[in-house]
């Protein structure tokens, strides 16, 4: 899943981010207005099928008011067509508001995302190879016009997602496209001319059932139906892109009142939405207005300052250099979640061919330096990471790769790389930083000065547009010279499946190590056909056996969110499920 | 009504003119040996903003000259090691208190305390700065002023043909928007050059001209005036009728005569410059690699650092002002000496 916000934020070796959708937890901070919070542990991967509406009330909510969402530094999403959304920013405010799709997460008590039913009555039946899943809809599910949703308008929107042409940055070209029967010859509704999606017999309606036949096993159908891309589209031309992005109807709690893409989103009280129905969404304020691109320093000041107009308000960012302030001042309305993200550095394995050159470059790399020189706070915002795999996610192991966590050691850098044959001249390194953010070229500096003091000579060539856009364009003849990238990327739910494959699998185009063992790749198709309970377990000892034997990819940090609550905002917590506020239980006191 | 013209008594005690005077008196006997120039540096040492902004400026002159020299005096310098050796992390990343201000009491050290997140020190970075400054300013100066001059010269001695063609270039470049043009400029010149070893010299470089390219017109139509009446004067005609060449005559007898107005417009375009220069780099279309007066404003404009931190961004900002402020005054001042029939 895209991350929008980071591009003028987060610094470093990459701006943005892709995915997040998984399970974790959010650490709410100690209440006492401490310094020493940590990343909270999480266990990710519960799930809940029996769960049904209505959702249990939020102890001490009272109905009313209007919640400010400010969202510094964060354009916000292009299109609210749900079969498009692939961002952090767009998913965490559609899926928990104006939304629905067959599955949905719920925060429970210890700050776990549960998997529970949404559309669906359950969480789906899958058949014993995981190639046939049926959803059975619920009845009692209503558009905003009042009219039923239908299984018939569930299935054409998730036909929709077949469409890579009319949604290509939807997360529908990477997992119906790859999961679904005979998806890649299926150009879609709307540029394969088949406006209902007759032509396509992948997904099957029979009275409230859904059938989707699936191209190989795809044990992960239940995560992916949480994305509002597997939800209801109305039949035909009424939904047709890129119209329907501008106003989508609703079928959750809320519905857009007005939307200026990049600026702002209204979203009103949906009268027609039905507690029962849903067991987990709430609808408790009158209205959410949605502040997008926000100057951070600014909002910082309105949430500090406890006025009226930040009491009611909730801001998605905090600039490093407030964060002492408020978490004196905030206790625990600052609140602190865990993103399910690894930053990244990727050095070409075509080019650095030798682990220990490798090695050396996660030796050499500054670690503290270059998040307090971009702005992020040490221990806070930004963690060690040991492993390609998340904290939270299920499988995880906490292996270290030589006994300990690595860290900042330009001498073992030097004797790595005389090991490796390259003691008598530095090693030459060529990468990209993004000239434009003064943050990136500090940290840039930072990373130059270690890596020079590890034994490498740093060539760092300054960009100004975004560096994925180098990264990942082959022909660019910037990336061509590079031998160092990075990527920074997020689960889409809590699955080794969505971290390694798309990072290391031969070819996968977030790859920019341009990593490729013929083993590994197995080994990841071997996993999808293991039995459901042993495939966390097998991504957490793949992680290990690719990080120890190979070392392709050095992961930098793991990187948590800050959200600041007003005082009159009730239940201030993070969404484990996605990295942003818990949006579907929070209230106005009155 | 009928309108009161201004009789010979009213201009006669309005006007700086110097009375007649005897041939033979003493105050005539001391101007007449010297040069015009000579007359307007005396009437400029008078003038004590002149001198006192003619200190300022010959003090950042100094500082960007000698930038090396005096940051190694102070034992300072642009390298600078790991940020957490110099800044805590965990306290807003502000400077560790054995850095100096604001946590900690005043150390030699660093003279003028080290920035917040990179515990880079502030005076090595300030010096260098002001010599970026001065260094693009100056160039772009007499850049412009020599394409100035030369097109003002050509276009309003030649006239006809040449002077229409050379007016709608000056015209049109008047049209076009420079902050628009430079921040249009800045990625196209960063793709063709981020490859290149020698990137920050090539960006001063282009930023220089950048910045004479949209500069030159103003004098250009200043000179192109001034020869428009200079050209018809008897000693032009006679020049003319003696046969020497046109490069002669614009060179040997109309530049000589030009000397006032375009020191005037290079001393008020200096200013200018310093001023788009730090514009543009704190618009980060300028110079990007941290060493400019800009990058240090825009590097210290946050709330936050400015509540904690004031000094952070008083020193740059201070640098700016004063030699915006000096130079400006002094280009006033000087346009006075030279021209002391202007009034104000």
């Amino acid at each position: 899943m895209k991350r929008n916000k980071p591009l003028a934020l987060v610094a470093g070796a990459a701006l943005l981010t892709l995915a997040a959708c998984g399970g974790g937890s959010s650490d709410n901070g100690n209440g006492d207005g401490g310094t020493d919070r940590k990343i909270g542990a999480q266990e990710g991967g519960s799930k809940d099928a029996e769960r049904q509406g209505p959702a249990p009330e939020v102890d001490g909510a009272a109905a009313g008011g209007t919640i400010t969402v400010y969202l510094p530094g964060d354009p916000g999403p292009d299109s609210l067509d749900p079969t498009g959304g692939w961002s952090v920013t767009g998913n965490s405010i559609q899926q928990a508001l104006t939304s629905r799709s067959l599955t949905q997460y719920s925060r429970d008590e210890n700050g776990q995302p549960v998997l529970v039913p949404d559309l669906a009555t359950d969480l789906g039946t899958p058949n014993d190879d995981y190639t046939e899943w049926t959803f059975t809809i619920r009845d009692d599910a209503t558009w905003e016009d009042g009219k039923p949703v239908t299984a018939e308008e569930v299935a054409f929107g998730i036909c929709r997602s077949l469409d890579s042409e009319a949604f290509p940055s939807g997360p529908g070209t990477e997992y119906s496209k790859t999961y679904f029967a005979g998806a890649a010859d299926y150009k879609g509704p709307y540029t394969g001319k088949d406006p209902n999606c007759e032509k396509y017999d992948g997904i099957s309606v029979d009275g409230q059932d859904i059938t989707i036949k699936m191209e190989k096993p795809f044990p992960d159908m239940d995560y992916w139906g949480a994305f509002m891309a597997m939800g209801p589209a109305p039949l035909g031309n009424a939904s047709k892109p890129p119209n329907y992005g501008t106003k989508p109807l609703s079928n959750g709690p809320y519905k857009v009142d007005s939307y200026k893409p990049n600026e702002e989103l209204v979203l009103v009280k949906n009268d027609q939405w039905s507690a029962d129905s849903d067991p987990a969404r709430h609808q408790y304020a009158d209205e959410f207005v949605f502040k997008f691109n926000q100057d951070q320093a600014k909002v910082d000041e309105i949430m500090l300052s406890d006025n009226s107009d930040s009491q009611t308000a909730v801001s998605t960012g905090l600039g490093s250099g407030n964060y002492n302030d408020a978490n004196a001042q905030l206790g625990d309305r600052l609140v602190q979640q865990t993103s399910q993200c690894v930053s990244t550095l990727t050095p070409d394995y075509t080019k650095i061919t030798d682990i220990n050159v490798r090695k050396a470059l996660a030796y050499a790399y500054p670690y503290e330096d270059v998040w307090i020189s971009g702005g992020e706070v040490p221990g806070v915002t930004r963690d060690y990471a040991n492993s390609i795999m998340p904290p939270g996610m299920a499988g995880k192991k906490d292996f270290f790769v030589d006994g300990e966590q690595i860290k900042y050691d330009p001498e073992k850098s030097k004797e790595l790389l005389a090991e490796a044959g390259y003691g008598d001249k530095p090693y030459p390194i060529t990468m990209v930083y993004y000239e434009v953010d003064p943050l990136a070229k500090d940290a840039q500096d930072q990373i130059t000065k270690g890596f020079e003091a590890g034994g490498f000579s740093v060539k760092a060539i300054p960009v100004q547009e975004s560096p994925y856009n180098i990264w990942l364009d082959p022909d660019n003849k910037v990336n061509k010279k590079l031998n160092l990238r990075g990527v920074n990327w997020c689960s889409d739910w809590p699955a080794g499946s969505t971290m390694l494959p798309p990072l290391l699998k031969t070819d996968a185009v977030y790859n920019t190590a341009f990593f490729s063992e013929s083993s590994v790749d197995d080994e990841m198709d071997n996993i999808a056909t293991l039995p459901l309970e042993d495939q966390a377990g097998a991504w957490g000892d793949l992680d290990e056996k690719i990080m120890t034997d190979y070392f392709p990819i050095i992961p930098t940090a793991f990187r948590n969110d800050l959200f600041v609550f007003g005082s009159k905002i009730g239940n201030p917590t993070g969404d484990g499920s996605i990295g942003a506020p818990n949006y579907k239980d929070l209230y106005v006191m009155q | 009504m009928s309108a009161e013209t201004a009789g010979p008594e009213t201009l006669g005690s309005l006007s700086n003119e110097p009375e007649h005077q005897d041939p033979n008196s003493q105050q005539a006997k001391e101007i007449s040996g010297k040069s015009p120039l000579r007359i307007a540096l005396g009437r400029l040492a008078r003038d004590k903003v002149a001198v006192l902004c003619a200190l300022v400026v010959l003090f950042f002159i100094i500082c960007a000259v000698f930038a090396g020299p005096i940051s190694k005096l102070f034992g300072v310098s642009l390298d600078t090691g790991l940020a957490s050796e110099y800044v805590d992390g965990l306290n807003n990343g502000l400077p560790k208190p054995e850095m100096g201000p604001p946590n900690g009491p005043f150390t030699w050290d660093h003279p003028m305390g080290v920035a917040p997140r990179t515990g880079q020190d502030n005076l090595a970075y300030w010096l260098y700065g002001c010599r970026v400054s001065l260094t693009i300013a100056t160039s772009a100066a007499i850049f412009a002023s020599t394409v100035g001059v030369v097109i003002g010269l050509v276009s309003g001695f030649l006239g006809g043909a040449v002077d229409k063609v050379l007016s709608f270039f000056i015209d049109m470049f008047l049209t076009i928007p420079f902050l628009l043009a430079a921040l249009t400029l800045a990625p196209i010149l960063n793709e063709r050059f981020n490859t290149s070893d020698n990137y920050s010299t090539i960006q001063k470089i282009s930023l220089i001209c950048v910045l004479a390219v949209f500069g030159w017109m103003g004098t250009a139509r200043l000179i192109r005036g001034e020869v428009l009446s200079l050209r018809e004067r008897e000693f032009v005609q006679a020049a003319r009728v003696m046969g020497m060449p046109t490069s002669r005559i614009l060179f040997k007898e109309l530049l000589p005569n030009l000397a006032a107005p375009i020191i005037i417009s290079i001393s008020l375009m200096l200013p200018a410059f310093v001023a788009l220069e730090a514009g543009l780099a704190f618009l980060g279309i300028g110079v990007t690699d941290g060493v400019s007066w800009g990058q240090m404003i825009l590097d210290a404009a946050t709330p936050v650092y400015f509540r904690d931190y004031p000094q952070y961004l008083w020193q740059p900002m201070v640098g700016v002002v004063a030699l915006v402020l000096s130079l400006n005054l002094l280009g006033d001042a000087i346009r006075d000496a030279l021209d002391p029939k202007t009034r104000r």
